[in-house]
């Protein structure tokens, strides 16, 4: 079983440590910001001041995993879709407006998408399987879908988890490139997979992800006939957009919360586990990310039996 | 369950596929020289002489795209030459890159700061994801495609991924490996750490001072037993080992002792069932700077004792190929199993005074070699090793 054993979220809601994230959750206002917990309680002034944006929320959202839970994570699997976007730009605008050879190394260092997960393994003394993935809209799938192909192999706890961060400039590319409604935004969210409930709430029963042209509803029907699961049996869809509205019982689509990033299908999974806190009837959440044309990211949570 | 290699493909400034890159290795021929374009003409650089759009004339490339998915694809076609598409064969893509389509997005940025009108088509080209989801649609495959970014070990973990895919039974068959174009970006990076060095790189030598920048790619046809009955192929080799650990030192420099190194060599021992005196071969990560070599060089008495395999990095014929090498890295294994031959170090002369180890120096074949080993150690600490053995 993949037990959530813990889930954190930083994102433009009021999400970070948090008992459940629905209690504050808004729809997104125009030109609303991240809220930033105070990122001093988790790395140390010094190097706080050169960390961009996503690194302190994957440090941060990470460390505060870490402190959750007893054990050391076996593996961590990181899933970002742009990456370090604040430190690539400044290296570009860096190599393009200085002359001569003495050139600052510390935005091109930090502008690899592994950064993140090296970050972490860094911050957390940790010596055990690292890895990243980036597959556009599906960089969180692919990364949790290595998390559970780790928990398949025996490890024990393993850190999942996806971050991406807005730069102004993407603004250019709205419409042609990037077609959203949805204010461009920010976001971490880290969780510990675990073969233990400990006080976890719920489980992945099943991730999925495809490149295709395949019609998208038959393939959300192959995958929950796979599963043994129809959508009379599903209590809440989260979707990247609201073409499955019709379907379901009850429907979020979950841009309306995260705003644009590509990886928020992370925070969808934080908003199906806390979802099971409140609707104690509910078992059955499915999130389909459908942010981008031919690829979908399928995710099956269900709640954990309670023992007699 | 063995995991069997069906298909290789290459591409490299010494060699645009297997055959040309063999004959490369065997007359020791580096494909290293001064750079030719504008942003590499400072350099000693392994670049591929063609530009983006004679690549696609050249290939018979159905896309235009950024070098990094344009390398991929040639690579990746040789690899997948003689296999057929089949429903009944779930077949996935793994690529890794570290710079994505930054080749054709840097130069649609520059226009951007000076005030011109950029090109905002060209930046689709830009994620990394992007490269994979090109090269996939080039040899039409869909369902699983992912892309790992894990800096210089990103084709080791690809191909190390593929494997467990296939071990776990949710894919038949995947193409595995990775691509990496030169881009003023990756230069000036490399420049801004000072780790070039102004003549012929020379991995694990004393007078060594850093690296030369290659591009290229390197693809594998990874597939099970089970699928091979399907498909009626020859394996090439079997994919017998690998392992991902973390350095967790720095950033961007390597443990001192090699612990990261040391970690992955033993785990892909592990996972291979064999022991240090199996490894006929090492071809070393070997960058040519002055940390990286160091670190590897205690990791590999660390693992291995005082009966060290002949061991090489072949850095000095490519470059520095970054999230390519592992792939192109893993070509050059195979042919270094199936043709008995060790591969040498190039431009080497001195041992480093405090390690003493002395790698291959030339070419030879008809060497009895089973079982080889190939590190790929990346920034961020991400060390990979993978085992490839004889059929």
């Amino acid at each position: 079983m993949y037990f959530i054993q813990h889930i954190e979220s930083i994102t433009h809601q009021d999400s970070f440590q948090k008992e459940n994230i629905w209690n504050e959750l808004k729809p997104l206002a125009a030109g609303s910001e991240l809220i930033s917990p105070d990122y001093k309680n988790y790395i140390p002034v010094a190097a706080l001041r050169r960390l961009s944006t996503i690194l302190r929320m994957g440090i941060t959202a990470s460390k505060a995993c870490q402190e959750k839970v007893s054990t050391e994570f076996d593996a961590i699997s990181v899933g970002t879709a742009l990456g370090c976007l604040t430190d690539t730009e400044k290296f570009l605008v860096t190599i393009n407006s200085v002359s001569g050879d003495i050139l600052s190394p510390t935005a091109f260092i930090q502008s690899t998408h592994n950064t993140i997960s090296g970050q972490i393994s860094l911050d957390l003394k940790n010596h055990a399987y690292n890895m990243t993935h980036t597959q556009n809209a599906l960089s969180f799938e692919v990364a949790l879908k290595d998390g559970l192909l780790c928990m398949d192999e025996g490890k024990k706890s393993v850190l999942v988890g996806a971050a991406d961060e807005a730069i102004p400039f993407l603004e250019r590319l709205r419409g042609n490139l990037i077609k959203t409604t949805h204010p461009f935004t920010s976001g971490a969210t880290f969780l510990v997979l675990s073969d233990e409930k400990g006080n976890g709430i719920a489980h992945i029963e099943a991730c999925d992800v495809s490149f295709s042209s395949e019609d998208t509803e038959t393939q959300v029907a192959r995958f929950l006939s796979s599963n043994n699961c129809t959508f009379q049996d599903l209590d809440l869809i989260l979707e990247g957009s609201s073409v499955f509205e019709s379907k379901a019982k009850k429907h979020v689509s979950f841009p309306d919360y995260s705003g644009y990033y590509q990886s928020a299908s992370a925070f969808a999974l934080h908003l199906a586990n806390d979802w099971l806190i409140e609707n104690k009837e509910a078992q059955t959440i499915l999130i389909i990310n459908n942010l981008e044309p031919d690829k979908l990211g399928l995710t099956l949570i269900r709640r954990n039996e309670v023992e007699a | 369950m063995n995991i069997y290699v069906t298909g290789y493909g290459v591409i490299s400034s010494i060699g645009e596929n297997v055959e040309e890159t063999l004959l490369a290795l065997r007359s020791e021929k580096t494909g290293i020289k001064q750079g030719e374009k504008t942003y590499t003409e400072r350099f000693k650089v392994g670049e591929i002489r063609w530009t983006n759009d004679e690549l696609v004339q050249r290939f018979a490339l159905t896309q235009d795209a950024s070098r990094t998915a344009l390398l991929g694809m040639i690579a990746a076609k040789e690899a997948f030459q003689g296999h057929t598409l089949d429903p009944e064969i779930r077949t996935g893509l793994i690529s890794g890159t570290s710079v994505g389509g930054m080749d054709v997005s840097e130069i649609a940025y520059k226009g951007f700061l000076a005030g011109e009108t950029d090109d905002l088509d060209l930046y689709r080209n830009h994620p990394s994801g992007t490269t994979s989801e090109q090269i996939a649609k080039e040899l039409g495959i869909d369902g699983y495609v992912n892309t790992i970014s894990t800096a210089c070990s990103s084709a080791a973990n690809s191909i190390m991924l593929g494997a467990r895919m296939l071990l776990s039974g949710q894919l038949d068959r995947v193409v595995v490996g990775g691509t990496d174009g030169l881009s003023q970006f990756t230069i000036s990076g490399f420049r801004s750490l000072m780790i070039f060095d102004d003549e012929w790189c020379r991995p694990f030598d004393e007078t060594r001072k850093g690296l030369n920048l290659g591009e290229g790619a390197g693809f594998l046809v990874l597939e099970t037993e089970e699928t091979m009955k399907r498909t009626e192929k020859k394996p090439l080799a079997i994919l017998s080992g690998w392992s991902n650990a973390s350095d967790a030192y720095h950033q961007t420099a390597s443990s001192p002792e090699g612990l990261g190194a040391t970690f992955s060599m033993k785990g892909a021992l592990a996972v291979a069932g064999l022991v240090p005196d199996d490894i006929d071969y090492i071809n070393a990560h070997g960058t040519a700077t002055p940390n990286n070599d160091l670190s590897e060089s205690h990791g590999i008495k660390t693992v291995f004792g005082s009966s060290i395999p002949p061991f090489s990095s072949t850095k000095g014929y490519t470059g520095h190929t970054l999230a390519a090498s592992g792939g192109i890295e893993a070509v050059f294994g195979i042919l270094a199993l199936n043709n008995g031959a060790l591969l040498p170090n190039l431009n080497f002369k001195q041992a480093i005074e405090e390690t003493g180890l002395v790698p291959v120096k030339n070419y030879s074949e008809g060497n009895t070699i089973k079982h080889i080993l190939s590190n790929s150690f990346g920034f961020g600490g991400n060390n990979s090793t993978i085992i490839l053995s004889k059929v």
